[in-house]
């Protein structure tokens, strides 16, 4: 055991040094919060102090509005609605929704502008989920079913729905994919084409008007994509912008019109409020995604269609234009306005905005026939009677979500904001009880009171809301660099690892290492610069696996140069060559498969080649020929029984053959080539994949544990440890192949062949080089030939570094439901089978194979020799993802960040510390 | 004195005749980009496949017949037949490109067949004509100057240097493709073709600046 640590705890001091970075890093970087699964009723409200006397029979509070309109323009700059008075330069994209500025101007009472604040990150998909919610969006929202975008949580619509509201959407798809059977009716177009200006808009208008006269809805949600997809093709300052927002003006025009001429006593509009709002803002250039102020600076315009009181001035907390009569207020965008009649237990932290509140008709007591005489003190006070119980209620379920979110969350809040938080609500609370006493009070007091019990509530509120954004969307810069700098130092004590086995491998070798320096090294940190600089770019980072496939390539092309020089084994590099460009095909349909899904990738069809063979003849090769695979691989451990193996080892490779028998088994079930699946049906078809994992299981517990109890110490070291290699190879293989799928034993069959040749052709250069006589001099490129075609490995079983890339399908091979801990098992075999799990216990063969032919090596080299595998393969992992790290920490506030930089992040993080685990157990398995 | 000179050092050419060289082939490039440009008014972006074929055409010609004057024993191999040797070096070249540049990831497509061979044609006439014209399938020429990189002579580095700095350029040129900015240059095989000339270019200086001081330092030794 002394023995190992002398270089194992290298691995080790790596490995905590590695665990440690990303956890602070990732505390830093990856936003988590917990989703509820609670939903409010109109139950509840009986808990709430604030009704006392409950006299209104509705739920919550009373609906302030019948229908509501909500118009969204995607990407909606602030400056496109507000007159561009407010700016120092008049630009040419402003002023174009003309129509909302003279409502505005005309009817300052009953329309009104606003400007919204919404929080990052600014992509729709996160937007919506944070209006609809009133949460704010993060990365991860624990809880989230994976991939699905479908929302789960506590929401408006669903809430809607609940009390049996009609909403009918139209526009963009996004809305279906987050509410996938709730709405009534609706008109989704596609938004993915970002090239495509008026499919969704044209579609929305289309509908929009014909609706207005529809009786059959509530609410109705329509959704423009075009401002959003100018911006990205064209930028802010263009002419399709320019257009667009002529036409969208034209459109309000219509709209407002329409429910204009409809809002008079008796008529379909008569309590209606109109919503035109953005979901975020954009760049000039058009980009959005990140937090800067063009994007997060939105706009919205509420308009009902009576004429309505004046606010008292306290309420409009605004930066006023007296020259223009308008007023321009700043809300933060997850408002609870919207919510209104209905109130919500998932995650809202917003409180009801007053001004948009008294936009809502019905909360105003209007007699029909009276109009509004602003010197009415007490209609007044009735008002902001109502809001003090709305906003108390708000309050209290801002309170009872804090709560509930400490609770059951497993990184809370701190108990400090806590207690600042239960302080702050009490006292608002007191207030609120402490003046129902003087009810009766001159009109003048009691409006007094009123503001200050509001006040209160807002003190409370926006404290809230700041702890949760801080909690939610500010990344911890602190923790990020610290995480970065314990990755450097990782990536310091690696060299000095390897530096060390470098020196004691020359000691015991007798010789000094001179220059130390060949064509090899060079070309390999060339490589790795290559690949890690690649990282920094989301272009690569999409295109990753043709990017380790080029450098593959490139690096398999300078072995072939290698063995022209030395004029021998040519085959295995032409081999090697010929199989990376398979890898290459296979890996550049794994890209078409992920375009089809992805958001950020064009489909591009240049790997198809016009396939004309006929589709049965096509159909049956696919199934014939994974089998042959299977046969053929089944045949070289045979082989490599009857040659070399003894013992456990027999039995080990004995039970992956019969493994591989009933996967082909398993196989030839599921098609039909021949009829067997009536006849396996009785068997039922988890029975083989169940087997196939326990006899996985059994074979690594004996590979395990019987080393321990029979200490026999074999004189022929590098045959035991050839043995040993291929027994955990085949025994971990045939999980991964069955999970894989048919293409698993292809890939398999040629990652061996492609080891085989890498095995033969390492250390070529040296032969040249120095001579015969060193023959076993430390050459870095083929560990990195290795470690690439790992990663091509990766993208050619068809993974790809996103959520909706793990393939779900693979958990379910033998079980039938879902349970967490075996699915999430399975699926992580599937994930990282290939790529990290075979090929970190198939390095050993370098060692195992190069000593074949040189029988003279001591023992002591050996372990050296194996150590420097390890250390080098995992150094050029940890160099890869310490890239990666950095960049997405200078990406953070990329538009992709979260589609892309995070999940890579997550991938590469989960590989590395997996590789590391699997590096540290083979250390220990191999010693 | 001629006869002699060519006797007893049959690879040495003066750094004049390199010289000379270079400035054909570089003129000759250059000179099928005007073409295209001003005669035919298309250019690799627009036409990749046109204008390649062109620059080829052009270029090609010069090539092959400039450096069959350079050939080995002469006595033995006529000026035609060194050509001939050229032209079937050609297509030679041309299918060990187009195999490097698909196992590189070049796309596969039939939509890309045209362009592909008429990048790899171009490719040929760069790296695998000049040598095939002056050293024939002499194997033990071949081996010395593309598998161990020991170039013996300024005919050898003027063989080696832009061969190779074209097939580094093009390696370099593919970068740019898979970036997201939407150019029509990142169209396979356009950004890879400019890097190969410009590799070519700067192969040909280095190999020009080797044969000056290769030249000088002979004279130097002379001198002493």
């Amino acid at each position: 055991m002394w023995g190992w640590w002398r270089f194992g705890k290298w691995t080790v001091l790596i490995m905590f040094l590695h665990i440690v970075a990303v956890l602070i890093f990732t505390k830093g970087f990856l936003l988590t919060r917990t989703e509820l699964p609670h939903s409010s009723h109109c139950s509840d409200l009986s808990q709430s102090p604030c009704h006392s006397s409950s006299s209104s029979s509705s739920c919550w509070t009373k609906p302030a509005v019948d229908r509501l309109i909500i118009i969204v323009l995607d990407a909606l700059r602030f400056d496109f609605v507000a007159p561009s008075s407010f700016f120092e330069q008049k630009q040419p994209w402003m002023d174009r929704l003309k129509v909302l500025q003279r409502m505005a101007l005309e009817n300052p009472s009953s329309a009104k502008i606003f400007k919204a604040i919404a929080d990052p990150p600014t992509t729709s998909l996160q937007r919506l989920k944070g209006l609809t919610t009133g949460a704010l969006p993060t990365f991860i929202d624990v809880g989230n079913s994976f991939g699905a975008p479908a929302i789960v949580e506590d929401n408006f619509i669903k809430q809607l729905i609940q009390n049996g509201k009609r909403v009918v959407m139209m526009g963009d798809d996004t809305w279906t994919q987050l509410f996938p059977d709730h709405f009534n009716k609706s008109y989704p177009y596609p938004s993915f084409n970002v090239k495509d200006l008026d499919t969704v808009d044209n579609g929305c208008i289309e509908h929009l008007l014909p609706s207005l006269h529809q009786q059959d809805w509530d609410v109705l949600i329509a959704h423009f994509l075009g401002v959003d997809h100018a911006g990205h093709i064209y930028g802010v300052d263009s002419i399709p912008m320019i257009e667009k927002l002529d036409q969208y003006n034209a459109v309000l025009e219509k709209v407002i019109e329409e429910l204009q001429n409809q809002s008079g006593p008796g008529k379909l509009h008569e309590n209606s409020l109109l919503l035109v709002m953005g979901d975020h803002g954009q760049t000039l250039n058009g980009d959005h995604g990140g937090g800067s102020p063009e994007e997060v600076e939105t706009s919205i315009f509420a308009m009902s269609f009576k004429d309505l009181p004046y606010l008292p001035s306290e309420f409009v907390s605004s930066s006023c234009e007296p020259s223009k009569n308008m007023c321009i207020s700043s809300i933060p965008q997850c408002h609870r306005s919207l919510v209104s009649p209905f109130h919500l237990e998932g995650a809202v932290i917003g409180r009801v905005n007053p001004e948009l509140y008294a936009l809502a008709v019905g909360t105003w007591n209007l007699d029909d026939n009276k109009t509004w005489n602003n010197q009415d003190e007490t209609k007044l006070e009735e008002w902001l009677q109502n809001y003090v119980n709305v906003i108390c209620t708000n309050s209290w379920q801002v309170k009872r979500y804090i709560d509930v979110y400490s609770a059951s969350s497993v990184i809370g809040f701190s108990s400090e904001d806590l207690f600042h938080i239960s302080d702050l609500y009490s006292e608002a609370e007191e207030n609120r009880l402490n003046s129902t006493f003087y009810n009766n009070e001159s009109s003048n007091t009691s409006l007094a009171i009123l503001k200050r019990q509001i006040g209160a509530y807002f003190e409370f509120l926006s404290y809230v809301a700041e702890l949760a954004r801080s909690k939610w969307t500010e990344f911890n810069l602190k923790m990020m660099g610290t995480g970065i700098g314990i990755m450097l130092l990782s990536l310091y004590c690696h060299i000095l690892a390897i530096r060390k086995l470098n020196k004691s491998y020359g000691v015991s070798l007798l010789l000094s290492r001179d220059s130390g320096i060949s064509f090899g090294l060079l070309l390999a940190s060339f490589t790795v610069l290559m690949r890690a600089s690649s990282l920094l770019s989301n272009s690569y980072i999409l295109k990753e696996g043709k990017v380790a496939n080029f450098l593959l390539a490139t690096t398999s092309i300078a072995t072939l140069r290698f063995s022209f020089m030395k004029n021998k084994m040519l085959l295995e590099a032409a081999t090697f060559l010929l199989l990376t460009f398979i890898f290459r095909i296979a890996i550049e349909v794994g890209l078409y498969k992920q375009a089809s899904t992805s958001q950020f990738m064009s489909a591009s069809s240049s790997w198809v080649l016009g396939i004309s063979i006929s589709e049965s003849l096509w159909t049956f090769m696919a199934e014939i020929v994974p089998i042959l695979a299977l046969i053929i691989l089944g045949c070289f451990l045979y082989k490599a029984i009857s040659s070399y193996c003894w013992g456990i080892a027999k039995c080990v490779i004995m039970g992956t053959i019969l493994s591989y028998l009933l996967i082909a088994l398993h196989w030839i079930s599921e098609s039909n080539i021949l009829d067997l699946a009536h006849f396996l049906k009785g068997f039922g078809k988890n029975y083989i994949p169940r087997t196939i994992y326990s006899i996985g299981l059994g074979q690594l517990s004996l590979l395990a544990f019987v080393p321990l109890f029979s200490k026999e110490e074999t004189s022929n070291y590098k045959g035991s440890l050839f043995v040993k290699t291929i027994s955990i190879l085949s025994a971990c293989s045939s999980t991964v192949i069955i999970l894989q799928g048919k293409q698993g034993a292809l890939v398999a069959l040629g990652s061996l062949l492609a080891g085989y040749c890498m095995m033969r052709l390492q250390g070529i250069e040296q032969h040249t080089v120095r001579g015969a006589a060193e023959i076993s001099i430390l050459d870095p490129l083929p560990i990195l030939q290795w470690s690439l075609l790992a990663v091509c490995l990766f993208f050619a079983t068809g993974h790809w570094c996103t959520f909706d890339g793990l393939r779900y399908g693979a958990a379910f091979i033998g079980f039938d439901e879902f349970v967490l801990i075996p699915q999430a098992i399975l699926l992580t075999i599937d994930t990282f089978g290939f790529s990290h799990i075979l090929s970190v216990f198939g390095l050993p063969l370098f060692v195992a194979f190069s000593s074949m032919f040189n029988q003279t090596e001591h023992r002591s080299l050996f372990s050296i020799k194996l150590f420097w595998i390890f250390l080098v393969y995992g150094l050029i992992t940890a160099i890869t993802v310490t890239v990666t790290i950095v960049c997405v920490a200078i990406q953070r506030r990329h538009l992709m960040v979260w589609g892309l930089f995070a999940p890579k992040f997550v991938f590469d993080v989960v590989g590395l510390i997996l590789t590391d685990v699997l590096i540290f157990m083979a250390s220990i398995y191999y010693f | 004195m001629k006869e002699d000179l060519e006797k007893s050092t049959p690879s040495k050419i003066s750094s004049f005749q390199v010289f000379l060289i270079h400035v054909c082939c570089g003129l000759a490039l250059a000179v099928g980009f005007w073409v295209a440009h001003n005669v035919y008014s298309i250019n690799l972006i627009s036409h990749p496949t046109s204008t390649l074929r062109l620059i080829w055409a052009i270029e090609f010609p010069v090539v092959i017949l400039l450096f069959s004057c350079f050939r080995q024993k002469p006595e033995k191999c006529s000026y035609l037949k060194a050509i001939a040797r050229g032209l079937l070096g050609l297509p030679v070249g041309a299918l060990l490109n187009a195999l490097g540049a698909l196992a590189l990831g070049a796309p596969a497509g039939l939509q890309y067949f045209e362009r592909t061979v008429s990048w790899s044609l171009l490719m040929s006439s760069l790296t695998f004509v000049p040598t095939a014209c002056v050293y024939g399938s002499c194997w033990t020429d071949w081996h010395r100057i593309f598998a161990c990189t020991k170039p013996k002579g300024s005919l050898d580095f003027m063989l080696c240097l832009p061969a190779h700095g074209a097939v580094i350029g093009a390696w370099f040129g593919a970068w740019p493709m898979p970036l997201d900015w939407e150019r029509p240059w990142q169209d396979w095989p356009i950004c890879v073709s400019y890097g190969a000339m410009a590799g070519y270019v700067a192969g040909m200086v280095g190999s020009l600046g080797l044969a000056l001081m290769h030249t000088g330092g002979g004279k130097q030794l002379k001198a002493e």
